[in-house]
């Protein structure tokens, strides 16, 4: 009996030690990438944090050139969460990122579940679904510059002449920073209050585009996690189309949803090429705002300061979904 | 992972942090360059001389130089700024020399990214470059560029279209330069009878200073205080609010950029457009345009009163040296050739020249029959302010001029909110 325990026991020492030797052999073979990732994201971004405390500027010093810091504290912050031009850019990029949020879910949802189905040619049709992922934002952003073109020789008006619903010589001014709803009383004060412009609208559909593939292809592999059985069975239950897809479909593609939200969201709310390409600083976002206080003004404790903003920004609502959506299985 | 290994670890990253957190180091001199040397420059590849003439340039300078090579980069406009600061940042710069745009000569000159280049600049080339193009790159009685484009703007107007109305010749005033554009739109030749790029942009203050300029006056002071509230820049304010109210201006101008309003200019949607001189090229390129027989580049009309015989804007670029460039001997000799007469006269078809003997010679008058415009154009250039943070100060500019024309603010309460921002500024 001692003997064997004494034996268990070295057995045990000896696959504690194996394990041991194992992860730190694991851990070796990680190293060079962990220091890489350690150089490239931790340090800037530590960096970062130490400028957004400084009054930070480049200069040249007798033939050298270095960024000259001074201590500010908060200052930088507070500079921020006491300028009405930011909070602005907090609504706008809000607007923007809500908006496209809700189209990309629904529309992109929508076509998850039609790939999901049976058809003719659906191997065809998901691979070519994906093509404008695959088209670089800035080329995505100059091809709907050339569509929204106020013109009689932009894509768009040109097609609405063509089909009759625009005069010989009327044209649409698409991207034209007007709020929507402005003649319509509150409402339009409510547009005006957060940026809500044609302008922007058009060019959410411009960026929906391009991304509503990867949404709907990552909608699409969680669906098809979904066991069959349990459609089957509701069915049997008598359970009509809705309340399959809200019981079943939405329930089930929980996850999956605050993955999309999450990242979605973070992309939306570092949105800057579409806009500053086609609208340069008309649509003061907050990524653009952060470009132009760092690289345009120069002033880098600034613009460290309003991207740790932004940061907290997307951790708070990444925080929300995650409560709100995400159940554990 | 030993604890050792950990502290090791970590020390190196704070090590790394703390190297990269020194602030601006001692003063040192960059030792002077020895033997062959490739100098890197930074260009823009959108406007001025094109790619291929600068590598030819630099071909030529190669040959009489062997021991120097110019490597390009070349870049969109917007990008130069952001490249130029971050070259700054490093102790030795990436590039030796750069394209200055004159609104960067104070924050260049002032935050030493440049070096000035006044003991190289010898009385008999200030004579021959008139004093509105060098005016430009002079910030606290230095010289911090050397001219190398004379961009400006001009005004280009399709003579068709204005004969249609009943004009024979271009506005020589801006009340008539209105009163044309009134015609136009009543007689229905076309719905705007202008277009310019009035989109939230540098343009926009271009824009804003060449207007207060044909009203004869500045935005700044000479102290360089604001003004805009009164004088020429309330006026230019005003006009520019007029033309969109009354349908005059086309509304695409608020969402459009220079390149965008030649588009619409050399399409024949629009009668009148000012602009920078590549519009000349574009309009008379019967690859791009449709109105090659009816464009006609003119004087910008100044308004009654204003003794000058057109308002304009400077649009300067010039060469530096950066101040952290191992090879400053060696950049000056290759500025020194790129910006010489000798080489600005053989592309007399593509660029403007800064030499008064060059853009007085016959050669100019045989490639460019609007050259007289042309000159009486750049003669006449305002600058926009030389201050060091002009990037703040032009943002505001554009904000509030940008908010008075989509009607959300008077002229006059722009104007006075541009003044109280300017002045809270650091």
């Amino acid at each position: 009996m001692a003997e064997s325990v004494v034996r268990r026991g070295k057995a045990g020492l000896l696959r504690v030690g194996r394990r041991r030797g194992e992860q730190r052999f694991a851990l070796a073979l990680m190293t060079p990438a962990l220091l890489v990732t350690l150089l490239v994201t931790l340090v800037p971004l530590l960096y970062a944090l130490y400028l957004s405390f400084h009054k930070a500027e480049i200069v040249v010093v007798g033939g050298r050139g270095g960024l000259l810091t001074e201590f500010a504290g908060l200052k930088n912050y507070l500079y921020f969460l006491r300028d009405s031009r930011f909070w602005y850019s907090v609504r706008l990029t809000s607007y923007f990122t809500i908006t496209s949020l809700l189209i990309e879910m629904v529309a992109g949802i929508g076509m998850a579940l039609v790939l999901n189905e049976e058809f003719f040619g659906r191997g065809i049709v998901r691979a070519l679904f994906i093509l404008p992922w695959a088209v670089p934002t800035v080329v995505n952003a100059r091809m709907w510059g050339l569509i929204f073109e106020p013109h009689a020789y932009g894509a768009l008006n040109g097609l609405l002449q063509t089909l009759h619903i625009l005069g010989p010589t009327e044209t649409l001014n698409f991207l034209a920073p007007i709020p929507i709803f402005q003649n319509v009383p509150l409402l339009g004060e409510i547009t005006s209050w957060l940026g809500a412009t044609q302008g922007i609208n058009w060019l959410i559909i411009g960026d929906t585009w391009k991304v509503l593939p990867v949404v709907a292809l990552l909608t699409l592999a969680g669906l098809q996690t979904i066991p069959r059985e349990l459609y089957e069975a509701a069915e049997v239950d008598g359970a009509n189309a809705w309340q399959r897809f809200w019981l079943i479909t939405l329930l089930r593609l929980r996850p999956v949803l605050v993955v999309i939200l999450v990242y979605r969201t973070m992309e939306l709310f570092r949105v800057f090429d579409i806009i500053y390409i086609l609208m340069a600083y008309t649509i003061p976002v907050l990524a653009i705002e952060t470009f132009r206080q760092a690289f345009v003004f120069g002033l880098f404790g600034k613009g460290s300061a309003i991207a740790f903003l932004i940061g907290l920004l997307i951790l708070l609502v990444a925080f929300i979904y995650i409560r709100l959506i995400y159940v554990e299985e | 992972m030993r604890k050792s290994t950990l502290l090791n670890l970590l020390a190196v990253l704070i090590l790394v942090m703390l190297a990269a957190c020194q602030p601006a180091a001692a003063p040192t001199e960059a030792p002077p360059e020895a033997g062959p040397v490739t100098l890197n420059a930074l260009y823009m590849n959108q406007a001025g001389y094109s790619d291929t003439i600068l590598l030819d340039m630099a071909d030529q300078f190669h040959k009489a130089n062997p021991d120097v090579e110019v490597n390009f980069t070349f870049v969109k406009y917007d990008e130069l700024h952001d490249k130029i600061v971050t070259s700054a940042a490093a102790s030795t710069a990436t590039y030796d020399v750069i394209l200055l745009d004159l609104i960067w000569t104070a924050e260049f000159g002032h935050k030493g990214y440049v070096i000035p280049l006044d003991d190289k600049i010898t009385q008999d080339i200030r004579d021959d470059i008139a004093p509105a193009i060098f005016d430009a790159f002079i910030y606290k009685g230095k010289t911090w560029a050397f001219p190398f484009l004379a961009n400006f703007q001009c005004f280009f107007y399709n003579i068709d279209q204005l004969k249609q109305a009943g004009f024979d010749a271009p506005p020589a005033t801006l009340e008539e330069w209105y009163d044309q554009m009134v015609a136009l739109k009543e007689q229905g030749i076309v719905t705007y009878p202008y277009i310019d790029s009035w989109n939230q942009k540098e343009g926009l203050t271009c824009d804003y200073v060449r207007t207060a300029a044909e009203f004869g006056g500045d935005l700044f002071d000479a102290d360089g205080n604001p003004v805009m509230d009164q004088g020429a820049g309330l006026k230019a304010l005003q006009f520019m609010r007029k033309l969109v109210d009354e349908g005059l201006a086309d509304p695409a101008s608020m969402t459009t950029d220079e390149p965008g309003a030649m588009n619409a200019f050399v399409s024949g949607a629009v009668t009148f457009n000012t602009n920078w001189t590549f519009v000349r090229g574009n309009m008379l390129d019967p690859e791009v345009s449709t109105i090659v027989e009816s464009a006609r580049t003119g004087l910008i009309p100044p308004a009654e009163g204003v003794s000058a015989p057109a308002g304009s804007i400077s649009g300067f670029q010039g060469l530096a040296i950066m101040a952290n460039s191992k090879n400053q001997d060696a950049a000056w000799e290759w500025i020194k050739f790129a910006t010489s007469p000798e080489v600005q006269g053989q592309h007399l078809e593509s660029e403007f020249p800064v030499w008064t003997s060059v853009q007085n010679s016959e050669e100019e008058k045989r490639i460019n029959p609007d050259a007289g415009f042309y000159a009486t154009n750049l003669a006449n250039v305002r600058h926009r302010p030389k201050v060091h943070n002009y990037p703040q100060v032009s943002t505001i500019i554009m904000e509030d001029v940008h908010r008075c024309l989509l009607g959300e603010m008077s002229p006059e309460e722009a104007t006075a909110d541009m003044v109280t921002r300017i002045k809270a500024l650091d």
